[in-house]
């Protein structure tokens, strides 16, 4: 082992490995990076799942908990108990509205885990275990950047005035953490009737939190749902942290398939240089032979220095995979709690086992074909030809590609998928780069020696090839992110019409209705109102509809409708922009007792025409048959429903109303007096919403371009791999022109506009596959017309330029610099 | 084992070696029958693909014959598989090449160095410095291959060849990449060596003057071994 280190040393010394090491860097760098971000992410949300509910257990139900449930818990189980309210509403600060998620409490929440504030945006942060004073609120750092606040301002909700007295720094029930699309406003629970914000039909989500011995807990809500059955909903920490957990899990493995696709890419650069290195080791080892080591002894010697190598390349991979990994979680600082738990040691193995797995994948194959160099190569030259074919190793390499991917998946089946989509995403970069180096070459043949700059590119077709795919990958998962993404957004932006609806007015009382519509007809705005009524279904065709958490797992439709509160309208005329597609709508006149359902959501509730669906209402139980089914315009932001009563059905149930419209800038402060006057009603403003979706998504998509620049190190080690392996053609080549007379410059010139050609085809390529991905997920799965734009492939063009240039220009001098005599000193050998 | 015959250190009885070719089997030689005693220095020239090179790697044991057998100080090198044979090899034989076959990324000492760290041995630091010493190369040992002189080169290989003191050192060509003047030191360092250490030396050479210098001198030609007795 330490004659392999020292040997692996001498290797290192010699500049035989540096690319060899590189690319295990790099890979190792993309997987640990993902890794540590995974953890470190996974285990701020995991390893809180008790404090995830703040409660051992909570009861939650539509309606507030009556003051009866408390005393029962404390007294009858001896449990600590809280209360919370939480619900959507719009803070007004100035002439500035914003969404918010609101919570009001108790003091004594949370009962489990911790709440930390702090003073300021920038104050340093505490744990207490206060709730907010009366009349003042503690509130998401992101809603003071929204509005321009800071601690000690004011700000109003419904009828109440708040002082904002701290910043909510962790909340422990706060979910997803993916939840910046209604920054949180914590308020005392007493201060929450002046705010007039609750209304009948409004969506509170009340619950009791309940903390004690696990039996205790357990014992009262079970004794609970005896007593009241669908009326309340049981959580558990179990259930929340499964939730989280999948969240979590579907974007490590999502950005773990991104890192393999690094770690295949610098696969191939290490394919390469290891081909290059054993090439020039076969003397090396024919010698060895020569003077009496043994196969064994050659085995051994090259197993332990890939593990040394394996160990350092490893070691250093992994501090660049934290570096990284620093930089993503800062990216997306902003959509996580703070209380990020230290990084793990774990990460650290993974890094070890990838760049095991790179090397002794990748490279091992190569070299243990160097076991079978004949010492006979001592003395002749040609008894070694033929040994490094590329067969066995790139076969192997295809196996521990696709156990990679099925270890970072989860499955084997996606696993499949990926490679799949990676090798049609390959095969098309690589016919595209033959296509287009046969091209050249017929240019060249039709042309002759005027286009000599262009011979570089062709007499070296298999390298260029291999140059133009690795670069290519790198390049086109860089432009896929980059470019398509937004491309994306903006095909569907530019398909919603400039007067669509971009507010919405929820939970207008039936008596507000006259008077919300008198503010807006004085905007100039005319608005038409949908009542909306809340219910549970508790039967199909007479059958009752099981309890979400009663049905087996892999029945999802069955989960679906235990689970869920339908919001049910009524109307006599279809809406605009529905189309019913089986049934019949029914007549003008409009007989109660018949629906129309949307079919997707038809679908995925396993409902069909002439079904009889019961609904629980406010204790009431309505019974109502499907008479028709209808296709809706989701895109329109119209007001639509998945299911439509017909008139009458609903009276005499508790209905809210609510209207959308186009709100034209000019006309903001509407909102504002809507709010002040009707506190309980909450306004969401579509266009700031679509803003934080599209700044969440950059967020969280600059940590996959953080990825993909690693992808692109890995082509641009890939280019210099090759370099490396025409570096020897090279030297002949130059030292030949400047043999018959070239300048040194033109030498050089020649080398530039072969990197040009190499690189501009390169990104001209991966623009258009990027591209082409771009219109098939466009319009394949989205159905949008997807805005072909030529400069993607300009700007691919001049990226891959620029890339190969700087990259292959840098590499290349050294061979330029050969001097024509090398030509006389060199032919013999 | 088999005892080699009158204290010879190498055999060769009835060796022949044919190749396959596109235009049929190809004899490069047959029925060569060699007796090389211990000390002895044997020059073996013939023309460029006489196979006189192919003649020393089956003495060496670098490969095996068609027909025939070698015997390497007792082993009978024909019944033995490439890693027996290499296990032969080592610590016997020696090699010097007309490309010297330095490895590139190794400093002089390290090259030197090489056949006892494969072989495992403990002191090779020790016995490499020696052996530059000898050859007056010790201010050279930090240098690369690329640092140093065609003659430096060989005189490198030489102390590798001669580090572990084998009993038969093999030499192809040794001078054929050197300028006279630089090759006659080569060859007298050889020699030298030779003589201290009482070791057998194979050399094939297409230079009549270093095969003068040789106690016997065998011929490859075509219609098989032709040996002159030195004067």
């Amino acid at each position: 082992m330490i004659l392999a280190l020292r040997w692996l040393w001498r290797d290192w010394r010699g500049g035989e490995l540096r690319l060899l090491a590189l690319a295990v860097v790099v890979a190792v760098a993309a997987v640990t990076s993902v890794s540590w971000l995974a953890e470190r992410v996974g285990a701020a949300t995991e390893a809180r799942a008790a404090d995830l509910l703040a409660a051992d257990r909570a009861v939650e139900r539509p309606e507030p908990i009556p003051d009866g449930w408390l005393r029962r818990a404390r007294s009858e189980h001896g449990l600590a108990t809280a209360r919370t309210a939480e619900f959507p509403s719009v803070v007004v600060a100035g002439e500035r509205t914003q969404l918010v998620s609101v919570k009001a409490v108790t003091p004594g929440y949370p009962l489990r885990g911790e709440l930390r504030v702090s003073d300021g945006l920038d104050g340093a942060e505490r744990a207490t275990t206060k709730t907010p004073a009366p009349g003042s609120v503690w509130v998401a750092p992101r809603l003071l950047r929204l509005l321009g606040l800071s601690v000690g301002d004011r700000l109003a909700l419904g009828q109440g005035e708040f002082r904002i007295a701290g910043v909510i720094t962790l909340e422990p029930d706060r979910g997803s953490f993916f939840n910046s699309l209604a920054p949180r406003v914590l308020m005392p629970y007493a201060d929450l009737e002046g705010t007039g914000l609750i209304g009948p039909g409004s969506r509170v989500r009340y619950k009791l939190l309940v903390a004690g011995t696990p039996a205790a807990a357990a014992a009262f809500t079970d004794a609970l749902v005896a007593e009241q059955g669908n009326a309340v909903e049981i959580e558990t920490p179990e259930g929340q942290g499964r939730g989280i957990g999948e969240v979590v899990d579907r974007a490590r493995r999502f950005l773990g398939l991104g890192a393999l696709l690094t770690v295949v890419v610098a696969g191939v650069a290490v394919l390469l240089t290891v081909r290059h290195y054993a090439e020039r080791q076969v003397l090396a080892v024919a010698v060895m032979r020569a003077v009496g080591a043994r196969r064994r002894r050659l085995t051994t010697l090259f197993v332990a220095r890939l593990f040394w190598l394996a160990l350092f390349a490893g070691a250093v991979g992994a501090a660049l995979g934290f570096v990284v990994h620093a930089g993503m979680l800062s990216l997306v600082a902003d959509l996580i709690d703070r209380d990020i738990p230290p990084p793990g040691w774990r990460p650290l193995v993974v890094g070890w086992l990838t760049a095991a797995a790179a090397l002794f994948g990748f490279a091992l194959p190569t070299l243990l074909r160097l076991r079978d160099v004949p010492p006979m190569r001592v003395l002749r030259r040609e008894a070694a030809a033929g040994l490094l074919r590329a067969g066995v190793p790139v076969a192997v390499a295809a196996v521990v590609v696709f156990a990679l991917m099925g270890w970072q998946a989860g499955e084997w089946r996606l696993a499949a998928y990926v490679i799949a989509a990676l090798a049609v995403a390959v095969g098309l970069l690589a016919v595209a780069a033959r296509a287009s180096i046969a091209a050249v070459r017929a240019l060249v043949r039709r042309r002759g020696g005027r286009l000599l700059w262009l011979s570089g590119f062709t007499r070296r077709p298999w390298t260029a090839v291999v140059q133009i795919v690795g670069v290519g990958t790198g390049l086109m998962a860089l432009f896929l992110l980059a470019v398509v993404r937004n491309d994306l957004l903006d095909a569907w932006r530019d398909r919603i019409p400039d007067d669509a609806a971009n507010q919405f007015l929820i939970n207008i009382q039936a008596d507000e209705r006259v008077g919300v519509r008198e503010r807006l007809a004085q905007a100039g705005i005319d608005a038409a109102f949908a009542p909306m009524v809340r219910g549970r279904l508790v039967a199909l065709n007479g059958d009752p509809v099981a309890e979400a958490e009663d049905v087996p797992a892999d029945d999802d439709v069955g989960r679906r409708r235990g689970r869920r509160e339908f919001n049910l309208t009524w109307s006599a005329e279809p809406q605009q922009g529905n189309e019913v597609v089986a049934g019949e709508w029914w007549g003008a006149a409009g007989d109660p007792g018949e629906l129309s359902v949307e079919t997707g959501f038809a679908e995925r509730y396993g409902i069909a025409l002439g079904d009889r669906l019961t609904f629980d209402i406010a204790g009431r139980r309505v019974s109502a048959r499907v008479t028709s089914l209808r296709e809706v315009d989701w895109e329109s932001f119209r007001v639509n429903f998945f299911v439509v009563a017909s008139p009458g059905t609903l009276d005499g149930l508790p209905a809210t109303w609510l209207t959308s419209f186009h709100l034209p800038d000019t006309r903001e402060g509407v909102i504002v007096d809507i709010i002040r006057d009707y506190p309980s009603v909450t306004a969401i403003d579509v266009t700031s919403i679509l803003r934080t979706v599209r700044s969440i998504m950059d967020q969280g998509s600059s940590v996959v371009e953080l990825m993909s620049l690693l992808t692109l190190a890995a082509g641009v080690l890939v280019l210099l791999a090759a370099l490396q392996i025409t570096g020897e053609q090279r030297r002949f080549e130059g030292a030949l022109l400047r043999a018959l007379g070239a300048s040194g410059r033109r030498v050089r010139r020649l080398a530039r506009y072969e990197f040009w050609l190499l690189g501009g085809v390169a990104g001209l390529i991966a623009g258009g596959v990027a591209t082409g991905a771009g219109v098939f997920v466009a319009e394949g799965l989205f159905g949008l017309e997807y805005p072909f734009r030529p400069l993607t492939l300009v700007v691919g063009a001049a990226v891959g330029v620029i890339t190969v240039w700087a990259a292959g220009g840098l590499a290349a001098r050294r061979y330029q610099r050969s001097s024509p005599m090398r030509l006389l000193r060199e032919g013999a050998d | 084992m088999t005892a080699n015959p009158d204290g010879c250190v190498l055999v060769a009885e009835g060796l022949g070696m044919r190749f396959r070719s596109p235009e049929g089997t190809i004899t490069l030689f047959s029925d060569v029958n060699l007796n090389i005693r211990h000390g002895e220095a044997v020059a073996v020239l013939g023309a460029s693909g006489s196979g006189k090179s192919t003649l020393l790697g089956l003495l060496a044991g670098l490969d095996q014959p068609s027909e025939g057998r070698v015997l390497l100080d007792g082993h009978d090198l024909s019944r033995l598989g490439e890693d027996d044979r290499a296990a032969v090899r080592a610590g016997r034989v020696g090699f010097v090449f007309q490309a010297f076959h330095l490895l590139p990324g190794m400093t002089a000492l390290e090259n030197v160095m090489l056949p006892g760290e494969l072989a495992g041995s403990g002191g090779v630091r020790g016995r490499a410095a020696d052996a530059l010493e000898r050859v007056g190369l010790t201010g050279r040992a930090s240098h690369y291959p690329a640092q140093l002189s065609g003659g430096e080169q060989q005189r490198v290989a030489l102390a590798r060849a001669f580090v572990d003191d084998p009993r038969v050192l093999f030499a192809d060509e040794p001078t054929g990449n050197l300028d006279r003047h630089t090759g006659e030191h080569i060859i007298d360092a050889m020699f030298a060596l030779n003589r201290d250490n009482g070791t057998t030396l194979v050399l094939v050479t297409h230079d009549p003057a270093l095969a003068g210098r040789c106690g016997r001198i065998i011929h490859v030609e075509e219609t098989g071994l032709r040996e002159e007795v030195a004067a």
